[in-house]
């Protein structure tokens, strides 16, 4: 006989109302979070919203969170070591043309742009002038020749216009690492050893490209690029870890069943949908069940146009006309078949 | 090269025969529409070619217990 299995003797009996439970659970631990973000100075380079705000956004499934980040795992090699690790991340960071020029000179009258670059800041991110030149050239389409400690680019014109357009292009051309990436910065897992890289920015997909990057456990806590990246079942998984990680971090222990409901709920559609008005809560059946809850007049008004009909199967229209809510034993019912009735003997009668 | 269903975050996706199907809203006394659903163009339904109106079973894990999950491909 195979072992028995604990978890089945706690199975959810039929009619218990999980998500009236789910909702209870979290929104009560919820009334003591903080409400507004607060950031500590100094250490953390990425500062993520966390405590009820974040739970609101996840909630309502935004469709960027307001503080992207992505957790940039690394292949095994690259992981143990921190120089390598630094090399990978020099890959990935975001570095523009105005963040490692010093000054921009723009000759009019010989129709040429001068950028001086700063030696330091080109050290830092591992690129070299001559990388800087040819960019420019392919990006830009432009003609570019090193010099000294700068690039000139000829322009062939000396019309203002042009070249003035043509300097605002290059300060915002991607000079190296991946676009919306952003700043990371290394980190230590403390219980491997094993560095990761964090990232102030979301762009999975691009990051996901680089090489060293373990696509396998890269992940952003946007849960949207989780969703067109990986598909439904990853965004539910990832909502709940998410939901999950953001009450730990307030040291508020809710079941995770009922966060994992919440998900699942959200994701039911194959889309993720917010548990608001215009989620979950707008796309009930019941026409006084969304009346109850807000916008009661252009629900009431548009039912009465349209002559919908509520079947008063859900809780909320039972609680509104006070009839026996269909929780528990109330929603179970006693019918009997037609032909059944004449089979019953009435009880204490005579043979 | 690791493939995109490699990543963690994704739990195994199978595509059930029409047969499977059967005997499951059997068992749990539904229609096609009560099961939770998935885009056809769902990076995971593409890679599975699975069509509207059939079934992808989910091997969820919870723990060290695998709990089954449906959806029903829909279009979109």
């Amino acid at each position: 006989m195979a072992k028995e299995d604990k978890n089945d003797r706690y199975l959810v009996d039929y009619g218990e109302p999980v998500g009236i439970i789910a909702a209870q659970s979290v929104g009560e631990p919820g009334t003591q979070m903080i409400l507004r973000s607060f950031h500590l100075a100094g250490i953390e380079s990425t500062i993520s919203t966390s405590g009820l705000p974040r739970i609101i956004e996840l909630v309502d499934a935004k469709k960027k969170p307001s503080t992207p980040i992505t957790y940039i795992y690394l292949d095994e090699k690259i992981g143990k070591d921190f120089d390598k690790a630094a090399e990978t991340l020099k890959k990935i960071n975001e570095v523009r043309m105005n963040n490692i020029a010093k000054r921009v000179l723009e000759n009019f009258s010989k129709g040429k742009i001068k950028v001086i670059l700063d030696r330091q800041e080109l050290e830092s991110e591992g690129v070299t002038i001559r990388q800087v030149a040819s960019k420019i050239d392919k990006a830009l389409d432009l003609e570019s020749k090193v010099e000294d400690n700068g690039v000139v680019v000829n322009m062939h014109t000396r019309n203002l216009k042009e070249i003035r357009a043509a300097t605002i292009n290059m300060m915002k051309m991607l000079v190296s690492g991946v676009e919306g990436a952003g700043k990371g910065t290394i980190r230590r897992d403390e219980s491997t050893g094993e560095f990761y890289l964090v990232s102030a920015g979301s762009n999975i997909e691009g990051i996901m490209q680089v090489d060293g990057v373990d696509r396998t456990r890269t992940t952003t806590n946007d849960v949207f690029a989780i969703y067109r990246l990986f598909g439904i079942e990853a965004a539910r998984n990832s909502l709940a870890l998410e939901l999950k990680k953001t009450l730990k971090e307030q040291k508020i222990s809710v079941d995770e069943r009922h966060l994992n409901l919440i998900a699942d709920a959200m994701t039911a559609s194959g889309t993720i949908k917010g548990v608001g008005r215009h989620g979950l809560s707008g796309e009930k059946h019941s026409v006084f069940a969304r009346a109850a809850y807000e916008e009661t007049l252009k629900h009431l008004i548009h039912a009465a146009a349209f002559g919908e009909v509520d079947p008063m199967r859900g809780v909320t229209e039972n609680i509104l006309v006070g009839k026996q809510i269909p929780i528990g034993t109330g929603s179970v019912k006693l019918v009997i078949k037609k032909g059944d009735m004449a089979k019953i003997k009435p009880q204490g009668g005579s043979k | 090269m690791t493939s995109k269903s490699d990543h963690e975050l994704v739990p195994v996706h199978e595509l059930m025969s029409d047969k499977e199907v059967k005997e499951l809203l059997q068992t749990l006394n539904l229609t096609l529409d009560g099961l939770p659903k998935i885009l056809e163009s769902d990076t995971q339904a593409v890679k599975l070619g699975a069509k509207a109106g059939q079934v992808i079973k989910i091997y969820r894990r919870d723990g060290k217990r695998e709990n089954p999950y449906y959806r029903t491909v829909v279009e979109g």
